[in-house]
């Protein structure tokens, strides 16, 4: 090996072992910092990313149209294409009055933000939202979307967050199912691309009267998550030598996930 | 250390902010354009070991500072009682590694890259990020334990490599525009073989 590459070597190792030493304080710092300065540009790729969408649905529809234009007159296309942009106003209406009666049915109290990108990463089941430390949101807080609970905000930038989601394995929340005395420690799984995710739920008892469609809510006892919040319903349950382990369908629709909510502060019950 | 070496770092940062423009396919198992380590592993073909390891720790000190989901602070971890389990995962700085570890398997066929031979380079990118990809999973499941092998894992790996692998091309073709605007040279017609029966 040639000096000037061991020398190069020996300086990049001492660099990993710095970076590996580095305090979580100092990390979560970087990449508070990294965020910060992204933000912009996640920003102008989630405007890009929607643009993207639009244009393909109006490739789309161009296909459909172009196969009636034969059969109908001009007029009647144009008229078309006007019920379509006014129906897709129609739905993001809808959705975002469901949105609006979600946060009114809520006991707690809540901000709205915008999924701005989705699963940015390659391992991590992570989404970024359009709010951060300027709309009073810290680390840790819950997450919650039509549907029940979503996740929780990991990195908290001044603009942005980026939220953990109730399908990675590292968001774990104590939950109940409802109408037994079972409880447990639900998460996301792995291994799993493509398909409907599925959360597990462990440490239940050996033997529990837990049958398939058996809702499941947070309990609240553990200081993260509030309580009677539902996380999803039960799929499968498998009685084990130890403990038992049920597989729960999410409630929330985490491929459209659209609007999430945030909870600023608690104005109802207290956690365990 | 030239301008040449300087713009590389610049292009890395570029990568960086072009990384959120690319989106997860979710009808090709959520694969992606893994922009990063592409421009990395495209780059660390056309320099030397001391600049290959600079851009392998900028490269994935960037990648983790996005990516990597840090433990959270002692009184946001819940109470010990209730999350029993232990929520380990890998720590940040792995990717600088797993960097470097690219960067040394390029600079190996670097000598067909330096004959003109682009396009060996870039199929062996693919094959580059298919094992960076697959060691970064088995290095998630070392720390958190339970080995989860599937298709869809498979497919992901395999669609995520081919789609980057595909973008090889346009980043050779950034890379040998610099080197062109800083006079860098990073093909030498030299170490191409001399053909049989050819010349005297």
């Amino acid at each position: 090996m040639k000096p000037t590459n061991f020398f190069a070597l020996v300086i990049f190792l001492w660099g990993v072992i710095w970076v590996l030493t580095l305090s979580e304080g100092t990390v979560r710092w970087i990449q508070q910092a990294y965020y910060g300065a992204i933000s912009p540009f996640l920003k102008g790729g989630s405007a890009m990313e929607m643009k993207a969408r639009d244009f393909l649905n109006e490739i789309e529809n161009s296909k459909d149209l172009g196969n009636q234009l034969s059969a109908v007159q001009e007029e009647y296309v144009k008229l078309r294409s006007i019920e379509g942009r006014l129906r897709e106003l129609e739905s993001e209406n809808n959705e975002l009055r469901r949105a609006l009666e979600f946060k009114e049915k809520q006991r707690l109290n809540v901000i709205a933000a915008r999924v701005i990108k989705r699963q940015p990463s390659t391992w991590w089941e992570t989404a970024i939202i359009d709010r951060g430390q300027s709309s009073d949101i810290g680390a840790g807080v819950p997450i919650i979307a039509p549907g029940g609970l979503a996740g929780k905000v990991d990195i908290a930038s001044e603009d942005t967050c980026s939220i953990i989601l109730l399908t990675d394995e590292r968001c774990q929340v104590s939950v109940q199912v409802a109408g037994t005395p079972e409880v447990g420690i639900l998460h996301g799984g792995r291994g799993r691309y493509g398909e409907e995710p599925r959360l597990i739920l462990r440490h239940l008892s050996r033997e529990a009267a837990i049958l398939p469609g058996m809702k499941v809510i947070t309990t609240g006892k553990g200081g993260l998550f509030p309580s009677n919040l539902l996380v999803g319903t039960v799929k499968e349950y498998t009685p084990g030598p130890v403990e038992g382990v049920a597989l729960v369908k999410p409630s929330v629709n985490f491929s459209e996930l659209g609007v999430v909510f945030v909870i600023a502060h608690r104005t109802g019950e207290e956690e365990g | 250390m030239g301008w040449y070496h300087l713009s590389l770092v610049g292009l890395v940062i570029t990568a960086c902010i072009l990384q959120q423009f690319s989106p997860a396919f979710e009808s090709l198992y959520e694969g992606r354009i893994l922009v990063v380590p592409l421009v990395f592993l495209c780059a660390a073909v056309t320099v030397n070991v001391g600049p290959m390891l600079l851009l392998a720790f900028i490269g994935g000190f960037l990648w983790d500072a996005q990516h990597v989901i840090t433990p959270p602070l002692e009184e946001l971890r819940g109470n010990p009682e209730v999350y029993i389990d232990p929520n380990e995962d890998v720590i940040f700085g792995y990717s600088i590694i797993l960097y470097a570890m690219m960067g040394f398997f390029m600079q190996g066929i670097q000598p067909l890259f330096r004959e003109g031979r682009w396009h060996i380079s870039a199929l062996l990118s693919g094959v580059a990020i298919f094992l960076y990809l697959s060691v970064e999973y088995l290095f998630i499941t070392f720390v958190r334990g339970d080995l989860v092998l599937t298709r869809s894992l498979f497919l992901k790996i395999s669609f995520t490599s081919l789609l980057t692998m595909f973008l090889c091309p346009v980043v050779f073709w950034a890379l040998y525009r610099l080197a062109d605007l800083f006079h860098h040279t990073i093909s030498y017609e030299g170490l191409k073989k001399p053909r049989r029966g050819a010349g005297n």
